[in-house]
C-alpha cells in the first residue's frame, strides 16, 4: 500500500471534478430534481399517504440514493474507461513504483467521493424545495447506507470500466443492470406492493437493503441494521472482486 | 559490471500461437545511447513493455540495472523513466500538473518536485505553457513534455519508444537536440524504424524484425560487411547507358547500374575514383558524387528487404 501515490490520484480526480463543478451539479441534479417534482409534488395529490408519510416525502431520500450511486458508478466506469482506453493515463500511472492495488483503489476512492458529494447536492436542492425537515442523527444514520452503497456501485462501475472496452457496452450495462436495480430497490413503490413470493428474491439485491435502509433511516429514525451489514458485505465482496479484476486485466 | 539491460532468451507469446519476441538477448551498457531498430510490428513496443513491467513474458529473464523484471517491479519502475509510442497525457490538466502528479506518484518531496519540474519545462523549452493544457499542445511540444515527464525523478535509465514517429521534420531535430542534451547522464534506450534517427543519435544499434535480433554493433561495425568497395553516382548531360563501353573495360570497377541518365558506379576502393574520371573524360559528366552507405543499406543486406514502413 502506497497511501501517498493513492492519494495523489485521488487529489487528480478532485481537481477534475471541482473544475467543472457547477455544470456537473446542474447536470447531476436535473434528473433527480425533474423525477421529485413530477412523481412527488405532481402525483403527490392523486397517492396521498405511502407507509404512513406523503409520497413527496417517501421518494425523497431514494432520489438522493440513486443520484449517490449512480454518480459513484458513473464516475469509476467512465473514469477507468477513459484512462485505460483514451487516455492511456493508468499506463502512465503503473510505470510509477506505486502498485496497480493503489490505482484501483483511488479510482474506487474517487467514484466514491463523487457519489457523496452529488447526493449532498441533491439533498440540499430537495430539502429546500420541501418542508421536509428531519433530526441530524437521521442524517448519520442515513450516511451509515449511503456509504457502503456508493463504494458497492464505485466498485461495479470499477470492474465494468476494466472489463469492458466499447463505450456502446458501457452504455448498455447502465440501462440494462444499473437502472432497474435502482427501479426495483422500492424506489418509487413500497417493497410491500410486491408478491410474497418474489419478495425474498428482490430482498437479495444490493440495491434494496440499500434503498429501504437508507428511507427508513431518514424518514423515520429508524435503523434497520440487518440491511446495513448486507450492504456492508457487498460493498467488500465487490471490492475485492474489483482489486482482482482490475490486477488480472493489467497483467494481460 | 552490471549492465542496464540484460536479456537472457527472452520469449513472449501471445494466445497461443503468435510469437512477437523471440530468443532475444541483448545487453546494454550504462551510461549508452542504444537504438533498437526494426520496421513496424518487430516487436519493440513488446520487448519496452516487458522491461518497464508492463507485461511479463511467457519465458527468460530481463534484468533492468540488475533487477528481475518478474520480482522488483518496484524498484525498476523508480530507477527508470518511459516515453510510450502514445503520449499518454492527461489532458485535463496542465503541463505543470501533469508533471506535478507524476512526481508524487514516485514520492517526491514537494520543494524539490516543483524545483524539478521549473528546471525540466524550461529544459524541454515549455515553460511558457506550463499553465495550459496539453491538448493545445503540437504534436512535437506534447512529446517533450512526456520527455519531461519521464526525466523527473531523475531515472538512471531512460526509455524512450518511438519518440519522434508522426513528427514533422522540423519538430524530430527538435526532439533530437533535447535527447542529446540529456544524454550521458543516465542510459538512453530508444525505439525507432528511423534509419537516421538511430544512426544520428545512438552509439549502438540493434537491429530486429519479426521478434528476432538480427544484429547488432556500433553503426561503424553494421556498416562494416557493406563496405567491399564504394559506391559513386554520376550523372549525365544525357542517357547514361551510352557511356556504358567506355568503363566497361576498366578493371576497377566491379558493378554498374543505369537508370536515366545517373550511373551507379561500384568501386574497389576510392583511389580507383581518379581511373574512373579519367576514363570518363570526354564525356558529357555534370556530377559525380559519392554515395554513402546508410543504415537503410544495411537493414536491407541482413533482411534481404527494405524497412516496411
Ligand atoms: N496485445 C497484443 N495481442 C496480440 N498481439 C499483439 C499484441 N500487442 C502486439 N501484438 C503483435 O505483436 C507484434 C509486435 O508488436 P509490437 O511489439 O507492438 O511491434 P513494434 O512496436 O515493433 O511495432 C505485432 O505483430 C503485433 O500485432
Ligand atoms: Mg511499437
Amino acid at each position: 500500500m502506497n497511501l501517498g501515490g493513492m492519494l495523489a490520484i485521488w487529489r487528480r480526480d478532485m481537481l477534475v471534478m471541482r473544475r467543472s463543478i457547477i455544470s456537473e451539479l446542474v447536470a447531476v441534479i436535473a434528473y433527480p430534481l425533474t423525477l421529485y417534482l413530477a412523481f412527488g409534488i405532481g402525483m403527490q395529490g392523486y397517492i396521498g399517504l405511502v407507509e404512513g408519510v406523503p409520497y413527496a416525502i417517501f421518494i425523497a431520500p431514494g432520489l438522493i440514493t440513486m443520484t449517490a450511486v449512480n454518480a459513484a458508478y458513473n464516475e469509476s466506469v467512465w473514469s477507468l474507461w477513459f484512462h485505460r482506453r483514451v487516455q492511456f493515463t493508468i499506463e502512465s500511472y503503473r510505470v510509477t513504483p506505486i502498485s496497480v492495488s493503489d490505482i484501483v483503489v483511488a479510482k474506487i476512492l474517487s467514484g466514491f467521493t463523487h457519489g457523496l458529494i452529488k447526493g449532498l447536492a441533491v439533498s440540499i436542492v430537495i430539502f429546500m424545495i420541501t418542508s421536509f425537515r428531519f433530526p441530524l442523527i437521521h442524517l448519520f444514520q442515513y450516511l451509515l447506507f449511503i456509504i457502503p452503497g456508493s463504494a458497492f456501485f464505485s466498485c461495479a462501475g470499477v470492474i465494468c470500466g476494466t472489463v469492458m472496452d466499447k463505450p456502446e457496452t458501457i452504455g448498455k450495462v447502465e440501462a440494462v443492470i444499473v437502472m432497474p436495480l435502482i427501479f426495483m430497490s422500492g424506489l418509487f413503490s413500497p417493497l410491500s406492493s410486491y408478491p410474497e413470493r418474489v419478495l425474498p428474491l428482490v430482498r437479495l439485491l444490493p440495491t434494496t437493503p440499500l434503498f429501504e435502509g437508507a428511507r427508513v433511516a431518514l424518514v423515520k429514525g429508524e435503523f434497520l441494521m440487518p440491511g446495513m451489514i448486507q450492504i456492508s458485505i457487498y460493498a467488500v465482496l465487490l471490492f475485492i472482486t474489483a482489486v482482482f479484476v482490475f490486477k488480472k486485466r493489467m497483467s494481460e | 559490471m552490471i549492465k542496464a539491460i540484460s536479456t537472457k532468451s527472452l520469449e513472449k507469446r501471445y494466445g497461443n500461437s503468435f510469437t512477437a519476441l523471440s530468443d532475444f538477448n541483448l545487453e546494454v551498457e550504462k551510461g549508452s545511447i542504444f537504438a533498437l531498430l526494426g520496421p513496424n510490428g518487430a516487436g519493440k513496443t513488446t520487448l519496452i513493455r516487458i522491461l518497464t513491467t508492463l507485461m511479463r513474458q511467457s519465458s527468460g529473464e530481463a534484468l533492468v540495472e540488475g533487477f528481475d523484471t518478474r520480482f522488483h517491479g518496484r524498484e525498476i519502475r523508480s530507477l527508470t523513466g518511459v516515453v510510450p509510442q502514445e503520449n499518454s497525457l492527461d489532458r485535463y490538466l496542465t503541463a505543470r500538473e501533469n508533471l506535478e502528479l507524476h512526481g508524487r506518484l514516485h514520492g517526491m518531496p514537494a520543494p524539490v518536485l516543483r524545483a524539478k519540474i521549473d528546471e525540466l519545462l524550461e529544459l524541454m523549452g515549455l515553460a511558457g505553457r506550463r499553465n495550459d493544457f496539453p491538448d493545445t499542445f503540437s504534436g512535437g511540444m506534447q512529446r517533450r513534455l512526456v520527455i519531461a515527464r519521464a526525466l523527473l525523478h531523475e531515472p538512471k535509465l531512460l526509455f524512450l519508444d518511438e519518440p519522434t514517429t508522426g513528427l514533422d521534420p522540423q519538430s524530430r531535430r527538435a526532439v533530437w537536440e533535447y535527447i542529446r542534451s540529456i544524454a550521458g547522464s543516465m542510459t538512453i534506450f530508444l525505439t525507432t524504424h528511423y534509419l537516421e534517427e538511430a544512426e544520428h543519435l545512438c552509439d549502438r544499434i540493434a537491429i530486429m524484425d519479426h521478434g528476432r535480433m538480427i544484429a547488432q554493433g556500433t553503426t561503424h561495425e553494421l556498416k562494416k560487411p557493406l563496405t567491399g568497395g564504394t559506391t559513386y553516382e554520376v550523372e549525365f548531360e544525357s542517357d547514361a547507358s551510352a557511356f556504358f563501353d567506355l568503363v566497361k573495360k576498366m578493371n576497377c570497377v566491379k558493378g554498374f547500374s543505369f537508370e536515366g541518365n545517373t550511373a551507379l558506379f561500384r568501386l574497389e576502393s576510392w583511389e580507383c575514383l581518379s581511373e574512373l574520371a579519367s576514363g570518363l573524360s570526354g564525356a558529357p559528366v555534370r556530377r559525380i558524387s559519392l554515395r554513402e552507405r546508410t543504415l537503410e543499406d544495411v537493414f536491407i543486406a541482413f533482411t534481404g528487404s527494405g524497412v516496411r514502413e
